[in-house]
């Protein structure tokens, strides 16, 4: 992934001279390193690599699903948050609780781009009580 | 079929402490009428590196910001998810556990009623051997028997608890019972789904609860982010 795309962590997409509000798409690039960021820190479990490489596949299907419109202006709260979950993300440095992370940063990053409840959620093959 | 108290090891008397502490009562009864935001932004704090709550604030603007729903709740979620997070990385990482164990509790409770529901039993079946690990919680009512294990993350999920959970099922039935088995996970539907998809074990006869569904065990549909 090159800079250009991956944002950086933090950056949170900010429009260049007008810090927020912000683009989506900036904000799914950020998402996006952040998660990278934890998969190549989880990876390092081996015994859970399989889990992990498609923990993060799943995950970056989820963020991209989030945001359909790369171009759109969102709020500078919703950037904020991002910009801080990435940060988050980023002082992480046991690789379990990476696994742990990689598991929750793209539901979390889904409810702060205005999606992610819980009859929206993806049902792929978990029973129900 | 019948059920029992598990055997207290010094490891299962250390952690019945950490199951009486009075924050995981106090975690458990306010994620139980949690909406989904709200439990995330539980598990979040409780597995995060950070412990100050701005942060967290930022994190989660439709949870905690201006206009948010239930705003009491959720600012006493994330204290309580705080004092989690401020301890080792041991004793939290037990804390999460009894957490979990205990939500279910009280989620099942409302729809099983409260006598019905027992913690730490085994299940003991005509002729066969007695599993080593009791289940985590079973709802104790005649024709209406259940058992559950659970867990903190996706990745607790394996095939010694997926076999035992079957194992008892599969008993149960041999003597004509019919034993509802579970697991509740305390976390997202995605990763227990990629989770259960590596596992040989069977898990046709589980149901699995994750953090969107938690309110089935209560006999309700999900509260809104």
């Amino acid at each position: 992934m090159s800079d250009e795309t991956a944002g950086g962590l933090g950056s949170a997409g900010a429009v260049p001279g007008s810090p927020d509000p912000a683009r989506a798409g900036g904000l799914l690039a950020t998402a996006l390193a952040a998660l990278e960021v934890l998969s190549e820190l989880g990876e390092t479990i081996e015994d859970e690599w399989t889990y992990v490489t498609k923990l993060a596949e799943m995950g970056r299907a989820r963020l991209n699903a989030s945001v359909p419109d790369a171009g759109a202006l969102v709020p500078a709260e919703t950037a904020a948050a991002i910009d801080a979950l990435a940060n988050e993300a980023g002082r992480i440095t046991d690789p379990h609780r990476a696994i742990d992370w990689l598991s929750t940063l793209p539901a979390i990053a889904e409810l702060a781009l205005g999606g992610g409840t819980a009859g929206a959620a993806p049902r792929p093959g978990t029973g129900r009580a | 079929m019948r059920f029992q108290d598990a055997a207290r090891d010094a490891r299962a008397v250390v952690y019945a402490g950490i199951q009486a502490d009075p924050l995981v009562a106090r975690l458990a009864t306010l994620a139980a009428d949690a909406s989904y935001g709200q439990r995330l932004l539980a598990r979040a704090v409780m597995n995060g590196e950070s412990t100050e709550s701005e942060t967290w604030r930022r994190i989660f603007p439709s949870v905690l910001g201006a206009g948010a729903p239930d705003p009491e709740r959720a600012e006493a979620i994330l204290a309580a998810s705080l004092e989690v997070a401020e301890r080792g990385e041991q004793v939290r990482s037990q804390f999460r556990g009894a957490f979990v164990e205990s939500l279910a509790q009280v989620l099942v409770a409302r729809r099983a009623g409260a006598a019905a529901v027992r913690r730490e039993r085994r299940v003991l079946f005509d002729g066969v051997a007695a599993e080593i690990h009791p289940y985590d919680l079973t709802v104790e009512a005649a024709g209406r028997e259940e058992t559950w294990d659970c867990k903190w993350g996706a990745r607790g999920i394996n095939a010694d608890v997926l076999n035992q959970l079957d194992d008892a099922r599969r008993h149960a039935a041999d003597e004509e019972h019919a034993l509802r088995v579970g697991l509740v996970v305390f976390d997202v539907r995605t990763s227990c789904a990629v989770r259960l998809s590596q596992q040989t074990a069977p898990r046709q006869g589980t149901a699995v609860v994750t953090l969107e569904t938690l309110d089935a065990l209560a006999g309700r549909k999900p509260t809104p982010a």
